[in-house]
Formats: structure tokens, sequence, C-alpha cells
């Protein structure tokens, strides 16, 4: 269903509120048919944001956005769904173990998706944000030393 | 004594934002601010995520799980969905359609009330509370018109003359529902029509499976041509009142000229109800469905009196 929404309906995400509407309904359907999965994105969410810097936002097409240094990391929609951006480098190498696939809609890109299927997953995707967090503040501190100079 | 002030805490993060958007919606209601008559686009959206919002600030020393977020928002909807049908007197196909919609921006509230409690900011609470209310306001006061024709049509393998008969009136309807869900769960479905006169003028009758009727005035009559007739009465159902108005419905027949004819059937409807994005849906598919099942009636009658055996 929700490649379904995506592919024909994707058009309506600009509506204000819609998207995070379906994303509701999303939760509501998970916590009836595997209330364990809201929990596990709960499990992400509060791990990363005990790294510095890290914030968690509303995702603009639903869902929870983790950010680090003001700038997305990745986010969760409410049926477990993951998007991530790492880099391409990464994307590629990691792309191998064959648990992540490109994303439903930047495919030439460093965008990831997965979907947290059961708890292990919890961890890998924990993992995942992590290097992509690193990433992020490396970016983030070189950007700053070369503005104080 | 710390888990009877938790339980207070949580149960005033239930009933105050409900207190606060009963209050809302009388103020609205029943003063001049707004179109009391009008279901706008603000008592679905706003007012349900002020619900939420309310709702997480009660309960933002708790560490409220996504889980639990998400079912303190289904039982928020629970609540709004009976106080509806206590105060507003909606019926419950009605609650059944809108409540989706109440949930769901429950939920974004929620969410929303959340990150805002979590971080703070009285300035960020604010400008969003105020932004909330100013677009409620701002739509309150806002003009609300939306009228829709439904148009579907159908192949009926008889002369116009043997459509029309049926078209102007047509004896009960004895076929099951068919696989519409909604007549499924309770929705009145059309049985049978009938007319004081075959003229422009005459009264008619549409009879529900409720047994409500809509009274209708004959205003074109082109026999085997143009049926059009206004709605001049409708039934005073919660489902209907203060939601839709159906203003006029009309029949038009061509001859195919091969003994065959096509038969169009229109409505026109007047929605009180918005987002008009949201309802609309709701309201085409009611109507089509109103349709299908008295056009495939007028079908299987007017086929049956030319002699035509049709296996469905």
């Amino acid at each position: 269903m929700f490649t379904f929404v995506i592919k024909y309906l994707g058009w309506l995400k600009p509506v204000p509120l819609l998207a995070h509407l379906f994303d509701s309904w999303l939760r509501l359907i998970s916590l009836i048919m595997q209330p364990q999965l809201l929990q596990w994105i709960d499990e992400v969410e509060a791990e990363v944001l005990q790294w510095q810097h890290t914030t968690s936002t509303l995702h603009k097409y639903g869902g929870i956005q983790l950010n680090a240094a003001e700038i997305e990391l990745g986010h969760i929609h409410g049926n477990g769904l993951v998007d991530m951006l790492l880099s391409r480098q990464t994307k590629k190498a990691i792309m191998q173990e064959g648990r992540i696939s490109n994303h439903h809609t930047f495919k030439d890109t460093g965008w990831i998706s997965l979907y947290l299927k059961d708890k292990e997953d919890v961890a890998y995707v924990t993992h995942l944000f992590y290097t992509a967090y690193t990433n992020r503040i490396k970016t983030h501190i070189s950007t700053q030393n070369t503005s104080s100079y | 004594m710390a888990d009877v002030k938790n339980l207070i805490q949580k149960v005033y993060g239930f009933l105050v934002p409900h207190l606060f958007a009963c209050t809302v919606i009388a103020i609205n209601k029943y003063t001049e601010i707004g179109q009391s008559s009008i279901l706008i686009f603000s008592e679905f959206v706003v007012i349900p995520m002020l619900i939420g919002i309310i709702s997480t600030w009660f309960w933002r020393k708790y560490e409220l799980s996504s889980g639990k977020l998400t079912a303190y928002a289904f039982y928020n909807t629970v609540i709004a969905l009976v106080l509806s049908f206590i105060f507003l007197g909606e019926g419950t196909i009605c609650l059944f359609i809108v409540s989706p919609l109440i949930f769901g921006f429950i939920s974004v509230g929620s969410y929303m009330g959340r990150g805002m409690f979590k971080k703070n900011d009285h300035t960020l609470n604010l400008s969003i509370l105020g932004l909330l209310g100013l677009v409620f306001v701002v739509d309150s006061l806002s003009e609300h018109q939306y009228v829709n024709l439904v148009s579907d049509e159908m192949i009926i393998n008889a002369p116009p003359r043997n459509v029309w008969k049926y078209v102007v009136a047509f004896d009960q309807i004895k076929k099951p529902k068919d696989s519409y869900w909604l007549f499924d769960i309770g929705l009145p479905s059309p049985v049978q029509s009938t007319v004081d006169g075959y003229r422009q003028g005459a009264g008619r009758k549409c009879i529900f499976s409720n047994g409500y009727v809509f009274d209708e005035k004959i205003t074109v009559y082109q026999p085997s041509h143009n049926l059009t007739f206004d709605i001049t009465r409708q039934p005073k159902d919660p489902e209907i009142m203060g939601h839709i108005d159906i203003l006029r419905g009309q029949f038009i027949l061509k001859d195919n000229g091969n003994g065959t004819t096509k038969l169009i059937g229109n409505s026109w409807y007047k929605l009180y109800i918005f987002p008009v994005w949201y309802y609309d849906i709701w309201a085409k598919s009611i109507t089509r469905n109103v349709h299908s099942r008295v056009m495939e009636h007028i079908k299987e009658l007017s086929e049956k009196d030319t002699g035509v055996h049709v296996r469905y």
C-alpha cells in the first residue's frame, strides 16, 4: 500500500499536512498490526538523540526526522521505512551487504532506504545513522573551522 | 500520592483539550463569528491539531513512546466522536467518514506538541498556537461555497420510449444492495420513485431504504429525452443535515438509433462540510452508487419490457 501511494499519489505530497495525515494512519496500522515496530522507532530515536548536536523534528513528508547540526541525517516513517542520507561511497559499499536498497525517489544519490523489520534492524539502523552522523559532524566542524579563518 | 498526581495529569490531558474544542465550536456555531451552518476545514484540521498539542502539554513530563502517543491520539479521537454524537447530533456514518481525518490531525498535533514541549521554546510554542488560531479565525470568516455535479451513463438495450416510463417512476428495487460497503453498513439506499402526475410541475418522491423521502418537483418533462427535477425537501437525517444539500437530479435519454438508449444520470449537490478535498471523495462515491443502483434497476425493467434477456 505504501509503495502504491508513493508511486501514484506522490504528487499530492506538497498539499500541506496531507503527508503527515498519511503517516499518522501508517502509525495506527503499525500500532494494531505490529506494535513493537513503534517501540523500535523510539529506540532508534532515543539512541540518536544521545549524540551531541542531534535533534528530532517532524519530517516535512511525515515521520520522525533525525538531524545533526541542524541538517537532516534521515527520517523514519510510521510503517518503519527508514530513509537516510549517506555518502555515495558508503552507500555503494553497504549496498553489497544486501540489507539496504536505493531510495524510492532519489536513486542516483547517497539516499538509501530500508525497513525496520525486527529487533536486529534497530542496531543496524542505529549504526547507519551513526555513520551518517560522524560524516555530518566532520563536515560541520570543518565548515566552522573554515569560517572562523 | 505521586501516582494519583500522574493519573490526574493524564486525565486532564484527555479532558481539557475537549473542553477547549467544545467551547470554540460552540462560540463559532452560536455567535455571528462564522457561518454557523457550515462545518469548516478548521474544525476538522486546526481543532484536532490543537487537541493533540494541548494533550501533550499535560503529558510533557512523561516520556511517552510512539505507541502510547498514537494510542492516546486514538482515545482522543473516540472521545471527540462521542462528543460530536451527543452535542452536535452527528450520524454514525458521518462520524465513520470523519474519523480518519480527526485521528490523523490529533496525531499530527500530538507529535507537534511533543516536539514543541521538548524544546521548551516559548516563542516557538506561542507562534505555532498563534498561527493555528489565526488560520481558524480566517477560515471561520471566509466564504465557503461548493457545488458539484456528478454524472454517470449507461447503455440500455431498449428504445427510449421503453426506458422513459421507468425513469419517471419505478417500483421497489428488490435486488440486494450490491457491493457498496456504505449501504452494507447502514447508509440508506434508494428503493423506489413515485410521481403524482406525468407532466412538468408534478411532484415526485424518491424513497430510501430507511423510509426517508426526498420530495421533488419536475421542472423539465420531455418524454424520451429529458427529465429534470428539483429537490424541494430533504429528510431531516443527521447524516445529511448541515452536511449536504441535493439540489437537482436529471435523466437524459439519447437514442442510439439501434434499439438501444444511452441513459445519463446527473445529480447536483452543495457541500456544507469542508475540506472539500476529503469530503467530496465521499459525496461523489455515494452519489455514484445511488445513480448505479437506480440506473441498473431502470435498465433491468426496460430490458425486461423489451423482451431482452441479459445475463448479469
